[in-house]
């Protein structure tokens, strides 16, 4: 393959001792060459704060945004509105972009945001088959397994066979819609708002809304019994 | 490009990882690469990693982390936009010659930048082609560059469910060339279409493909 060949030729150094290591599973942590990323990062960010490319206070506040900031809390206040106001249910699945703003989100990968709702009959999932697209102002920043190479090339072909893996076993006449999030839009999941929950303020409903179920891979459990605290 | 990225419907890539708890970010380094590429990309030489993120060879991009990859794609970036050079990267410091730059983004304004409400889609008047209900298939598209449309869509049938509006094509706009506007379309491929009769018949997907990606089917 002389056109890998030639790819690889033009890597840096660095590349190559990566390559030539154990290579890491992007699930676990603790890989024998962590380090190693670590080191070249630290030397890149000092080369280019010396050379005045960067403000270590701009990367400061980046690193603060994006560890703390953007998440799924935002995206679970925006559900339990949605469960609460029709109305905004509906703006919300018109131009989901709009709706968000409503309540303060927007930003980068929040563009054109489509929201798709689960229904009794009907499931949606988010994948990006072709890097990690994801609504980061409403979810944050994507989990490793969503960036895995299985998750993306599975979820497109099998779904119910990745959602099965992943806990949530569909009963067969429930539709599944994929959504491959690779262009203009970014997607969001609707859950089903689970039962009695009926007198739950918003950020008590917030409070039960979890991430994957955004993504479409979980459901949204029922309420714990009163008297036991998460 | 047909590169490893392109990933929808291959088999065999290993287990998922699934953990309910998961985080985007194991280490203190994979955070900072992200911030370090917001910061650079406000200079506007590039126009997203995709292009050298898809560049790196098959077998190291499996072997890589997704931050590694970023790492390897932000230092390609800087080095080809001529940010900084290969030397002065491997070395750790700058050339003494070189002058000083100024930051694109100095510290409170770069917190502002990724929440900006970003705006993609062009106000370029360009008739569309397809119309809402319209069967398309997905055209016989093989570039070696940069595109967005998967494989797995190429010669198959859907139907048109939605006009998006106008944007950029990225094939052409990632390496700043004219960037040809054209109407995206949200396609719904019938799941027994995309895989076969072994599919569930009322299973689904939707993509969002430029107009260049589609033809009357």
């Amino acid at each position: 393959m002389p056109a890998a060949g030639a790819e690889y030729d033009r890597a840096p150094a660095n590349l190559a001792i990566v390559a030539a290591m154990d290579p890491p599973h992007s699930d676990t942590p603790d890989t024998p060459d962590a380090s190693d990323p670590a080191l070249r990062v630290k030397a890149l960010e000092s080369l280019l704060v010396q050379k005045g490319l960067v403000d270590p206070a701009a990367l400061d506040a980046l690193v603060q945004l994006y560890e703390h900031e953007v998440g799924p809390r935002n995206g679970a206040r925006v559900v339990a509105r949605a469960w609460l106001d029709p109305a905004f249910k509906g703006r919300l699945l018109a131009d989901g972009t709009a709706a968000i703003a409503e309540l303060g989100y927007s930003g980068q990968q929040g563009e054109k945001l489509t929201v798709v709702e689960n229904t009794p009959s009907a499931h949606n999932v988010i994948v990006c088959t072709l890097c990690s697209c994801y609504p980061w102002p409403l979810l944050g920043l994507p989990p490793t397994w969503y960036k895995s190479a299985a998750y993306r090339s599975r979820t497109v072909a099998d779904p119910r066979g990745v959602l099965r893996e992943l806990g949530l076993a569909l009963r067969e006449d429930v539709t599944v819609h994929v959504w491959d999030s690779n262009a203009a839009s970014r997607y969001l999941v609707l859950p089903i708002r689970p039962a009695g929950t009926e007198a739950l303020p918003e950020a008590q409903l917030a409070a039960l809304v979890t991430r994957d179920a955004m993504i479409g891979v979980a459901q949204i459990a029922p309420p714990r019994a009163p008297g036991a605290r998460s | 490009m047909n590169g490893i990225h392109d990933m929808g419907g291959m088999q065999g890539l290993g287990e998922i990882g699934y953990a309910p708890d998961a985080v985007a970010f194991h280490e203190p380094w994979e955070v900072r690469v992200h911030a370090l590429s917001t910061a650079l990309a406000a200079f506007g030489k590039w126009r997203g990693l995709r292009p050298p993120l898809e560049s790196i060879p098959a077998a190291d991009y499996l072997a890589l982390s997704y931050y590694e990859r970023w790492l390897w794609a932000v230092t390609e970036r800087i080095v080809e936009s001529g940010l900084a050079t290969r030397a002065e990267i491997e070395r750790g410091a700058p050339d003494a010659r070189a002058p000083r730059a100024a930051p694109a983004l100095r510290g409170a304004d770069a917190r502002a930048a990724p929440l900006a409400r970003p705006r993609t889609e062009l106000d370029a008047a360009v008739p569309a082609r397809f119309r809402v209900s319209q069967r398309v298939r997905g055209a016989n598209l093989n570039p070696a560059t940069h595109t967005r449309m998967p494989r797995y869509t190429r010669g198959k049938v859907g139907v048109i469910e939605r006009d998006r509006g106008v944007f950029a094509l990225p094939d052409r706009d990632v390496y700043f060339l004219d960037p040809k506007p054209q109407h995206v379309y949200l396609v719904r491929f019938e799941a027994r279409e995309l895989w076969g009769a072994a599919a569930p018949a009322r299973d689904a997907l939707f993509i969002d493909l430029w107009e260049d990606y589609l033809e009357p089917a």
